[in-house]
């Protein structure tokens, strides 16, 4: 093997598992990240859809500037930048600018969902009676959501590729293992071959349940 | 449903006469004074004044365009006209949010396109206004529910979710959706507009019988036939004003205004 490959292939399966710790890190800061992000999109898309003009355009400066710039940058803002201000640990460094980055995105889909769904929904809910905010909640908001579900789900999996951005900020997860394990070994190939597995397996994972939920939530849809 | 009202005492044999008998009102119900509504420059609604009593089925039709849907809407205040009051029992509405969610839980409405929540079972879309609006209890809103569509004939329809009714099984759903609140008013805007010929006659079916159960209703229709029987007035609109009402069969047979001839020779079959 090494004569035809200049690499030596065969160390994979055997440190392939040294790289769990690493990837629970990932799950981790994604996840929380893109939790934050729900968040943030929610009051974001509610911001641009609001009819009050300082609402509307604090969500659409907020979302011009995260989309218009790299996660890099606002994760060496958030890391370095404010260190004169406060200084926050890596991981929830890491866990903020993915948050602030992803609520854009994230915003963006739910607005799209909210103005996809017909406006007679809101109509015949006030029609009732019901105050705007309550068809909002339970009328609006359930069929949006169902139907964000399939781009919230591809936002996930673009979360998780980026968070290896966090390496760049001392956060141990899966890119900075890799970087870690290949200088040590010397053996950088294998090493982010390995890494490029696991983050694989995450996504495949990640698509597979988005897919699922898809499905189960056609049950009752389609008109 | 519980039927109200005393047509049958003065009793008279032919079909022709019965059909003709006023029913007994009870007093003003819904009142609208002055409406103006522009949409930009357009001026859709030209100082519309209205008055529903209790129990009264009154049709408005009208040319596509007229302002038909307009009226309706500004009266629960879907939309908001720029000029006009509406009053309900006597009580101006004011432009305030809390009053005009009171006004619409006493108006019932009913949309050409159905507009049923798909998210929610039959049962659940009829429970819904007053579970959230009302704040009934759930054992008793599904009880109330499932009682209403009975009266709607889908019994049988009350797990399933709308995607799967027929257009007139949907549109027997809102109507019971709407009934739920214990309306008033009830406002039909176009009911059967959106259905396939065949379904029409199952929805005007669930409204005879409502009218009949002495509901007050307001009806935009094209279906002249039911304008032409079950109405106790109606109400012909023309650009944005009614230019001419009375009771069916001399809006029918002899119209007073020039328009409303023309418009009658286009949409009833001839003679
Ligand atoms: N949201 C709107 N914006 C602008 N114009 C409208 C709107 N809704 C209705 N119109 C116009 O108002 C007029 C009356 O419409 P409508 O009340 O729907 O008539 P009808 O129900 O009798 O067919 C039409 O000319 C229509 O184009
Ligand atoms: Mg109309």
């Amino acid at each position: 093997m090494e004569h035809i490959l200049p690499w030596d292939l065969t160390v994979i399966p055997s440190r392939f598992f040294l790289f769990s710790g690493a990837a629970w890190y990932t799950v981790q800061i994604t996840v929380l990240g893109v939790l934050l992000g729900m968040i943030l999109g929610l009051i974001a898309a509610f911001g641009r859809l609001s009819s009050h003009r300082g609402l509307s355009g604090a969500a659409r400066f907020y979302i011009f500037t995260i989309r218009g710039t790299p996660l890099l940058v606002q994760l060496f803002i958030i890391y370095y930048g404010l260190t004169s201000i406060v200084t926050i640990a890596p991981i929830p460094s890491a866990v903020i600018a993915l948050g602030i980055h992803n609520g854009a995105y994230i915003g963006e889909v739910f607005r799209g969902a909210i103005q996809s769904i017909d406006y007679g929904q809101m109509e015949a809910a006030r029609s009732l009676g019901m105050t705007h905010r309550k068809a909002m909640r339970r009328i609006v908001l359930p069929q949006a959501f169902k139907r964000a579900v399939p781009s919230l789900g591809n936002q996930l999996i673009i979360a998780l590729k980026d968070s290896s951005l966090a390496s760049a900020i001392a956060v141990p997860e899966l890119m900075l293992k890799g970087r870690q394990m290949g200088s040590s070994s010397f053996m950088y190939m294998e090493m982010f071959i390995i890494v490029g597995i696991w983050y694989l397996m995450m996504t495949s994972v990640l698509s597979y349940a988005v897919h699922r939920v898809e499905t189960r939530l056609k049950v009752s849809d389609r008109d | 449903m519980i039927v109200t009202d005393g047509t049958d005492t003065l009793h008279s044999s032919t079909e022709q006469s019965k059909k003709r008998q006023k029913k007994p009102t009870y007093g003003e119900v819904l009142r609208v004074e002055h409406i103006g509504k522009w949409y930009g420059d357009l001026h859709v609604l030209k100082d519309i004044s209205l008055t529903v009593q209790t129990g009264e089925v009154v049709a408005i039709i009208g040319a596509s365009g007229s302002g038909k849907s307009t009226l309706l809407r500004c009266l629960n205040f879907l939309e908001k006209s720029q000029k006009g009051e509406v009053y309900l029992q006597g009580r101006r509405i004011k432009h305030h949010e809390k009053q005009l969610n009171k006004l619409r839980q006493e108006l019932g409405m009913v949309f050409q396109h159905f507009n049923l929540f798909p998210h929610m079972t039959v049962i659940q879309n009829v429970m819904e206004g007053p579970v959230q609006v009302k704040d009934m209890s759930k054992a008793k809103a599904k009880k109330l529910a499932a009682r209403i569509l009975e009266d709607v004939g889908l019994s049988d329809k009350t797990d399933v979710y709308p995607a799967m009714l027929s257009g007139g099984q949907k549109q027997r759903v809102a109507i019971a959706r709407a009934l739920a609140m214990d309306p008033k008013v009830m406002l039909f805007d176009e009911p059967t507009s959106a259905l396939d010929p065949e379904l029409v006659g199952e929805v005007l079916a669930v409204m005879e019988k409502l009218a009949k159960a002495g509901m007050t209703m307001l009806v935009v229709t094209h279906e002249m036939w039911f304008a032409r029987e079950v109405a106790d007035r109606v109400i012909f609109m023309d650009e944005g004003v009614i230019l001419e009402e009375g009771d069916p069969e001399t809006i029918f047979t002899a119209p007073k205004e020039e328009r409303t001839l023309e418009f009658l020779k286009q949409v009833l079959p001839p003679q």
